[in-house]
């Protein structure tokens, strides 16, 4: 239909629409009916939209957890700042002696339990016979927890003292809120409403508090400290010169060790009364140690208003590795030999049945893995863990029902679908020629797999490892339910029974703490803070694999 | 040469050092495979037997009625004349009207939420469910129709499929903490379904969009090609010629993201969970009500009932009844998916 014009119009004719040259009329530009859009280029911009819903969605959460999370610092730091002011951290140079004391108060009482043990146990005395061959031994015990006692009076002075002072504080700002909230109310009321707010403000007396000549009373016990402490460490060294002698030699060696710990102690008296006495009140909190609190902190205490809220996120940290090192631990090997199992020696038929039930495994909820931990998994551990003829395995039997083993277990259930899919492509996607190559050369399929195939997709299986280990790191429900919840670092001194330990973890205290926190609070914050570092972590493990992936991907052809 | 040596055939050959190795690791390779099937076997196993004795009944109905259509009461157990009754909180109130005098002294011990039902938290499920698949699919399949049809490469669409990916790896109490700050606090939402709703949908947004481009992507070029050169419009070619043979696949993995959407626990703790309400979702004053309302679910159920309550006799039923209704609700979701998949896999070779 398109001819060149000719440029002859009649003359009788409405002069007609230009006619364009083919390449004139490919070459216009289409002007649409939806703001210069065609309908397809509309279009085009609705998915488009959609597409970029997900930028927005990751960006909105990184605003949203971040916005939520930055105000903990400011907050963290004058929390400290209050703690040094009112001489509460002064306080706790000295309750931390007190503790070390009772600390071998303890251990002298568990290693009597022990001995009576051994005596009603396995030497068959009546337990009346055991206790008055121990009498000795207690009377030694109470002596030597008297021997605190001067310390512990000063300290509960000293407590007083400190935590009324921070209680006037808090009242102050709590005080200082309701006034700003009131002028602020202010500004909106109608002018008699206004006056009388004004005056009501006014009425707010808010006290300043001069932290300098309030802390003296505290300061003045340093002379009280050190000769309570010189008389304590009298009376230990002569305790602990003149132990009870008993003829079992491992409870002998128990004493000997008690005689060490009293020696360790003299020498932290000291670095304590040293401390006290070099410890600053002035001494200006830095920024970054809001900061080092939190993510080298070794205590979460939160919400004991009266003395002081610490947020250190070392204990769930470790407790989150821990369960998830674990987890790994079972779930690598099973998953990964399932992937090589199913890919290179599984009969079709078998593939068929194993590939639908492993992801079947992986539509789990959460919920009901923990659930069941509670109700089934926990308790059969720790019965199984009773029987006398597993007492060689370190950690058994096992205190606690719930900890860090029964979570792994459920959690390496969890990991296993994801590992076993990823790795099972990964092993897929090795060119068939590798291993015919092999084959042909004389390999059986066990060399041929443990030198041909798994190797090259080793990048593939580390990638899967990696997102294995990001799914039990963010995995909730299992270490709400399973993992103990005991706000402690795991104590590795005790060597693989660390395992059997109760935990708390990163993503178990926010779900656990969330529901119950004040908005705005310094605490609320903090768990935003750890969802921060959850999302950091996340990331972290996408990029590493992603980054495995593409360096040591095989070039096929 | 010695005449009493017989060369053997190769074939005959005692099976050498390298292929009894073998058969061991392939044997120890299958054992341990067998072993995390029957480790998930057990679970099904131990909570379908015990839940299964909560649902199912010997007599007429066959099922326990009460236990899906009422809500959950206290369950007061005590001991009168020297028998263990056990009731829940309605029965009870009207018990003790009429045995008041009886009842003086004795001891009752209380459950909280082990009498009645979980027919709310059946339909607290449903619902959020429900509501999220409908968000994210909808932005999901575009957004995978855009990637799949449109999209050319780029820094725009690198940044995006980034985004994606890393959105798919954010641990779920993240995006719980993230709908928290965001629907419940700063939009002002409140507990509410709507923010659940959205909450899940941008969860499972990157495994709809991925799973979707997959399908769209296995679509042969052919079939967009031979459209095109007919004169149609490319969205023409996208309704007429890509989606319908996209369809199964996408739906496949939309069942697969449901199942994963009603199984989490952690996105709707602290957005749309309610531990306990005495209103069903329906009864609303205003229809708008309806969004920002608050509804129990069955995942956040069982924690509440496997954490706030004792573990006995007289909690385990409805311990094990909820996490049975769930597990196996949830595990049906995604057999269909799986089942689905083989069946569209066999049917659709390009």
């Amino acid at each position: 239909m398109l001819m060149p014009s000719l440029g002859m119009p009649a003359a009788t004719q409405t002069p007609a629409a230009p006619r364009l040259t083919t390449q004139e009329a490919l070459l216009r530009k289409r002007t649409g009916w939806f703001f210069g859009m065609t309908g397809d280029q509309f279009v085009k911009y609705v998915f488009q939209g959609n597409a970029a819903i997900s930028i927005v969605v990751l960006a909105l959460i990184t605003f949203t957890i971040f916005r939520d999370a930055v105000g903990f610092l400011p907050q963290n730091h004058a929390n400290l700042v209050i703690y040094r002011l009112a001489g509460l951290e002064f306080v706790d140079i000295f309750r931390e002696q007190v503790t070390t004391h009772s600390t071998i108060s303890r251990y002298l009482a568990s290693a009597r339990e022990q001995q009576r043990d051994r005596l009603t146990k396995k030497e068959g005395l009546s337990p009346a016979a055991a206790m008055a061959q121990l009498a000795v031994f207690d009377d030694f015990a109470n002596r030597f927890s008297d021997t605190i006692s001067d310390e512990e009076t000063i300290l509960g002075t000293m407590t007083d003292l400190a935590s009324s002072l921070k209680e006037r504080q808090t009242v102050g700002e709590d005080l200082a809120e309701g006034k700003k909230k009131l002028l602020a109310a202010k500004r909106t009321a109608t002018p008699e409403r206004a006056a009388e707010l004004q005056k009501q403000a006014d009425e707010i007396q808010i006290e300043t508090i001069d932290f300098k000549t309030e802390i003296q009373p505290l300061l003045a016990m340093r002379p009280q400290i050190l000769e309570a402490n010189a008389k304590l460490l009298v009376e230990m060294n002569a305790l602990a010169a003149n132990v009870p002698k008993f003829p079992d030699p491992a409870f002998t060696r128990k004493l000997e060790k008690f005689q060490g710990f009293v020696q360790a102690y003299a020498g932290e008296i000291k670095t304590a009364e040293a401390k006290m006495a070099a410890w600053d009140q002035t001494k200006p909190v830095g920024r970054l140690e809001a900061f080092n609190a939190f993510a080298f902190g070794r205590k979460w205490i939160t919400g004991s208003s009266s003395w002081q809220d610490w947020y250190g996120v070392l204990p769930l940290l470790s407790g989150s590795l821990l369960i998830a090192f674990l987890a790994l631990l079972i779930a690598i090997p099973l998953g990964v030999a399932a992937a090589v199992y199913v890919n290179q020696v599984a009969r079709p038929a078998e593939q068929k049945f194993i590939k639908p039930y492993i992801e079947f495994i992986s539509a789990i909820p959460s919920v009901v893995l923990g659930f069941f931990g509670i109700a089934m998994l926990g308790e059969t551990l720790r019965r199984v863990s009773q029987s006398p003829s597993l007492d060689w395995v370190p950690g058994f039997p096992i205190a606690e029902r719930l900890n860090a083993t029964t979570a792994a277990c459920l959690l390496a259930l969890m990991a296993i679908p994801t590992i076993f899919s990823l790795a099972e492509d990964a092993i897929n996607n090795v060119p068939r020629s590798f291993r015919e190559a092999s084959l042909a050369l004389g390999a059986t399929r066990l060399q041929t797999m443990i030198h041909i195939t798994v190797p090259a997709a080793l990048s593939g299986i580390m990638a899967a490892i990696l997102l294995g280990f990001g799914r039990v790191v963010g995995e909730t429900m299992v270490v709400l339910l399973c993992a103990g919840n005991r706000i402690e670092i795991p104590d590795f001194s005790k060597g693989a029974g660390v395992i059997f330990q109760p935990v708390h973890t990163m993503t178990g205290i926010i779900a656990q703490e969330m529901g119950e926190v004040v908005r705005d609070s310094i605490h609320y914050r903090a768990l935003f803070m750890i969802g921060v570092l959850l999302f950091l972590i996340s990331l972290l493990i996408n990029w590493l694999a992603q980054k495995i992936v593409r360096r040591y991907r095989i070039s096929i052809g | 040469m010695n005449p009493t040596h017989v060369t053997v055939p190769a074939i005959f050959a005692r099976p050498t050092l390298a292929k009894r190795v073998e058969s061991v690791i392939f044997t120890l390779l299958r054992l341990s495979t067998y072993f995390v099937l029957l480790c998930a076997a057990f679970i099904f196993w131990d909570i379908g037997t015990k839940g299964g004795a909560v649902i199912f009944q010997k007599s007429a109905p066959f099922i326990n009625v009460p236990f899906l259509t009422e809500a959950p009461e206290t369950l007061n157990v005590f001991e009168i004349n020297g028998q263990k009754q056990t009731m829940g909180a309605r029965a009870f109130r009207q018990y003790k009207a009429q045995h008041a005098d009886e009842l003086k002294g004795a001891h009752i011990e209380t459950y909280v939420y082990s009498a009645g039902g979980i027919f709310p938290n059946i339909v607290g499920t449903l619902l959020l469910v429900a509501g999220s698949m409908v968000i994210a699919l909808v932005l999901g399949v575009l957004s995978a129709i855009y990637l799949s049809e449109y999209a050319t490469d780029g820094p725009f669409i690198r940044f995006l499929r980034l985004s994606i990916i890393n959105l798919a790896g954010v641990p779920s109490i993240v995006f719980g903490l993230f709908g928290f700050g965001l629907f419940v606090i700063a939009l002002d939402f409140g507990v509410s379904l709507l923010a659940g709703w959205l909450t899940m949908a941008f969860m499972v947004l990157p495994i709809i969009i991925t799973a979707s481009e997959e399908a769209l992507k296995a679509v042969p070029k052919g079939y967009r090609e031979g459209s095109l050169a007919l004169g149609a419009t490319k969205f023409q070619t996208i309704m007429t010629n890509v989606l319908p043979y996209a369809l199964p696949g996408i739906l496949t993995s939309s069942v697969l993201s449901i199942a994963r959407v009603a199984g989490e626990t952690a996105p709707i703790m602290f957005t749309a969970a309610f531990v306990v309400r005495d209103e069903l979702p329906w009864q609303v004053q205003k229809w708008t009500d309806f969004f920002f309302q608050g509804v129990m679910a069955l995942p956040y159920h069982i924690y509440v009932v496997a954490t706030k309550i004792p573990q006995n006799e007289y909690t385990r039923d409805v311990q094990y009844g909820t996490a049975f209704v769930f597990l196996f609700t949830v595990a049906a979701i995604a057999l269909t998916a799986v089942i689905l998949r083989t069946r569209l896999r066999k049917k659709y070779k390009w």
